[in-house]
């Protein structure tokens, strides 16, 4: 051999290893749970759970609402993405809308339950706005709802990022060539988005299926999926066997959704270059779009401005006088202030340690002369971890660590998190490491540089912004996730996502969203300074 | 003197270069000329010691170099893309060798390869301000700050224009005669290798088809290849060009 890359087969080695020993091991434990009943190794608990009362309604359940869901998500995404894209509406209306449409991902989702029941409930803000409930928001409309708002913001990202590489010149080629309006659009805009509204539907039926924030809030006595595996886990009959086969049944539409996922990418349409143009002056679609998005971007808000009213007034609804006095008691209560230092503790690591596994990653997989087999085992990895509720990684390091020294860690639950929002951040690192120029380590290495080197002097240099993303992307998840964390935080090891289903236990409300509003602000902080640092970043290179 | 010897190299089951067999003296400017997919990139990166040859022997001033790494055998090469480091402006990219090499060039020298490529005004800018003539003028002063062995150019001029493509012609044969120093570069332009080199190895489907000086290459070529690819479309050139002034000398002809 000629060139050794010792290092990065270390380093590939060291993320192999993290794989197997917290994605592999405890998902192959789980499924070797499931088949462990009383009577010794079988089928059994399948059978029990399969036919057992609840559980196929509860699938049922939650098919039919994640796809009501996703429908309805998909919808008004793509209407948010169009006023953005296919307007001539003012850029600081854009920009608003744009920023306000993400917002709720620096929420849990847990979260968004109770600001339905505040909102919608009978004590409800605008439930007294209106004068009356204007639906049963326990059951099915509930969680409809919650999924739209949770899954919106994804959704639009995916199509707004789409739309932004269709060459929209070929809307004045179609107009020249005589079509009509309607034809224009579909040719122009619907056809290019097909590959990428299927994607959107699939991955937000895949997030909805999976979450386990909102039911936990407004699931009310409409069972789904994630309930039942939570009740098999954690509830009052816990059974660690059936819930380990509840466990297994999530995980088959996960895995048939991302699989979907990745037949659907074939349909990407690629223009080869993106060309400005001037968009057809248009005030009737102007305005509507600038009506409708307003109005989507009014009810998500609408429905979380009881996150700032509720902890801001005396008493919510019998004293509306405002007080900072509960921010002050979750201040000077010193275990929630604990709880949110756990937070920001776990965040933090998260974000660290995320960013070297993905950096070392990508590195071995965009810039070594690995084997393209080793490679491929990587980017498995990434759809793996893609394909695997939080909650199933949560029940499986229950298994596998529980009486280790591991047990209530917060290594456990930093890992936990750093193997479960593996995918995107590896992606986002893979791409930009194999945009950079391809002869850079050879160069370096022919003027004297070491390996480690080159990647301290050079690459990491121009990875600057990517490395700033994955850090956010890292922080932010580790703030707001709940779904892994709730089956392995300890009581030592308590963060703000499980002390909220703690206090809902306790119908401690204030304390909820004063606890929710520290998330959102620490993660407007970060993702703001991060952004600033970014943008002055590739402002500097322009 | 470098020496290849019965190199041959595959890429999955692929030949790529069969049986090469080549001396290149001291102080040369080779060019190495082949239709696109020829295998002139592997026989670069085989001499650079980037890729390891399947069998066969590279030898370097009667020493045995085969096995030595990439980094050991003191050649440096400048890429096609040039590959700077956006990140460093033009005289640390210059410069960037020396921190790993202390005192392998001695300021005075750096100062010498500034002054030929014509770099002084540059020093502060930053890489994408530069033109590409500018870029090229960069990797190469980069790369000679490291004194290599030899220097390789991967398809030096293709990325350039016109008038450009001819001085960095000139200051590649300028550095080649002033410090003596062996220059294999890689190009698929009969024009450019048969006009900057001293001679020409031209290279068919892995094979050599024909090594030697630009001027027994046009007099005696030495089959079917040379003949069709490399000197039609120099004929062809000529033609067009000759066309071109011939007209002209016609029209001023009749304007007397």
């Amino acid at each position: 051999m000629v060139r050794k890359e010792r290092e990065i087969k270390t380093i590939y080695a060291l993320v192999l290893a993290i794989f197997v020993v917290f994605l592999a091991v405890p998902i192959l434990r789980l499924l070797l749970e499931s088949f462990v009943g009383e009577a010794g190794a079988g089928i059994e608990n399948y059978v029990e759970v399969l036919t057992g009362r609840g559980f196929l309604t509860a699938l049922g359940n939650s098919v039919a609402v994640s796809v009501c869901s996703a429908l309805l998500a998909t919808v008004l995404a793509f209407f948010l993405a169009y006023s953005i894209q296919y307007t001539n509406l003012n850029k600081r209306f854009k920009r608003v809308i744009w920023t306000l449409a993400v917002l709720p991902m620096l929420l849990p989702t847990i979260t968004y339950g109770f600001a339905i029941i505040y909102s919608f409930g009978r004590q409800g803000l605008l439930t007294r706005l209106f004068g009356r409930q204007l639906f049963d928001i326990y059951g099915f409309h509930g969680l409809l709802f919650g999924y739209v708002i949770y899954t919106l913001p994804i959704s639009f990202l995916l199509i707004l990022n789409t739309m932004g590489f269709i060459d929209k010149k070929f809307m004045v080629v179609s107009r020249v060539m005589g079509d009509s309006p309607v034809r224009t659009f579909w040719q122009t805009i619907i056809r290019p988005l097909l590959g990428t509204l299927a994607a959107s539907f699939v991955q937000c039926f895949f997030l909805c299926f999976t979450d386990y924030g909102i039911p936990a809030s407004v699931g009310g006595e409409y069972e789904v999926v994630a309930t039942v595996l939570y009740n098999e886990m954690l509830g009052s009959i816990p059974n660690f066997n059936r819930g380990a086969v509840v466990a297994m049944m999530m995980l088959i539409p996960s895995v048939l959704s991302i699989a979907l996922l990745k037949y659907l990418e074939r349909y990407n349409v690629r223009y080869t270059r993106i060309s400005r143009i001037e968009l057809k002056k248009n005030p009737a679609r102007d305005a509507v779009c600038a009506a409708g998005s307003s109005e989507i971007i009014i009810s998500v808000l609408a429905i979380f401005a009881v996150i700032f009213v509720v902890p801001l007034v005396q008493e919510w609804p019998y004293q509306v006088s405002f007080t900072l006095e509960h921010v002050r008691a979750v201040l000077e209560d010193s275990s929630l202030s604990g709880v949110y230092k756990n937070s920001i503790f776990v965040a933090v690591c998260t974000a660290l340690a995320g960013l070297l596994i993905t950096y070392g990653a990508a590195l071995a997989t965009a810039r070594s002369g690995l084997n393209g087999k080793l490679k491929g085992v990587i980017d498995a990895i990434a759809l793996i971890t893609n394909t695997i509720p939080g909650m199933v990684i949560g029940i499986a390091f229950m298994f596998i660590f529980s009486g280790t020294p591991l047990q209530n860690t917060f290594a456990l639950i930093i890992l936990c998190n750093v193997v479960h929002f593996f995918s995107t951040p590896y992606l986002m690192m893979r791409n930009s490491l194999s945009k950079l120029n391809s002869s850079w380590e050879t160069t370096a290495s022919l003027m004297g540089d070491t390996w480690i080197k080159t990647i301290v002097r050079i690459v990491t240099p121009n990875m600057t912004s990517t490395i700033l993303e994955v850090f956010s992307y890292y922080f932010v998840n580790a703030m707001v996730t709940v779904s892994a964390v709730i089956f392995i935080a300890g009581a030592r090891t308590m963060v703000i996502t499980t002390k909220i289903k703690e206090l809902q236990y306790y119908t401690k409300f204030n304390e909820v969203f004063v606890l929710s509003l520290f998330i959102l602000g620490t993660n407007l902080i970060v993702k703001g300074i991060l952004g600033y640092m970014i943008k002055r970043k590739e402002k500097k290179e322009r | 003197m470098l020496e290849l010897k019965h190199v041959k190299k595959s890429y999955d089951n692929v030949t790529i270069l069969e049986d090469m067999n080549l001396k290149i003296q001291d102080g040369e400017i080779v060019s190495i000329l082949g239709p696109s997919g020829c295998g002139k990139t592997t026989l670069l990166n085989l001499v650079l010691g980037l890729t390891p040859a399947d069998s066969g022997q590279i030898i370097f001033d009667g020493k045995d170099i085969t096995e030595v790494p990439m980094e050991e055998r003191g050649f440096n090469i400048v890429f096609q893309d040039y590959a700077l480091f956006p990140n460093l402006n033009v005289y640390k990219n210059i410069t960037y060798g020396l921190k790993n090499r202390p005192g392998i060039s001695s300021e005075k020298e750096v100062e010498e390869f500034i002054d030929l490529l014509g770099l002084r005004e540059h020093l502060d800018k930053k890489i994408e301000q530069l033109s590409g003539g500018q870029k090229q003028r960069v990797a190469l002063a980069r790369t000679m700050v490291m004194k290599p062995k030899i220097l390789l150019l991967d398809e030096p001029l293709s990325a350039l224009d016109g008038v450009i493509k001819e001085s960095i012609k000139e200051k590649i044969k300028e550095i080649a005669r002033d410090f003596h120093l062996t220059t294999i570069i890689v190009t698929h332009d009969p024009e450019e290798a048969l006009t900057l080199s001293d001679k020409v190895l031209i290279v068919n489907k892995g094979r050599i088809s024909q090594y030697g000086a630009p001027r027994e290459i046009i007099m005696t070529p030495q089959n079917n290849f040379v003949k069709e690819f490399i000197l039609n479309q120099l004929e062809i050139k000529k033609n067009n060009i000759f066309a071109l002034f011939h007209q002209n000398m016609a029209r001023s002809m009749q304007a007397v």
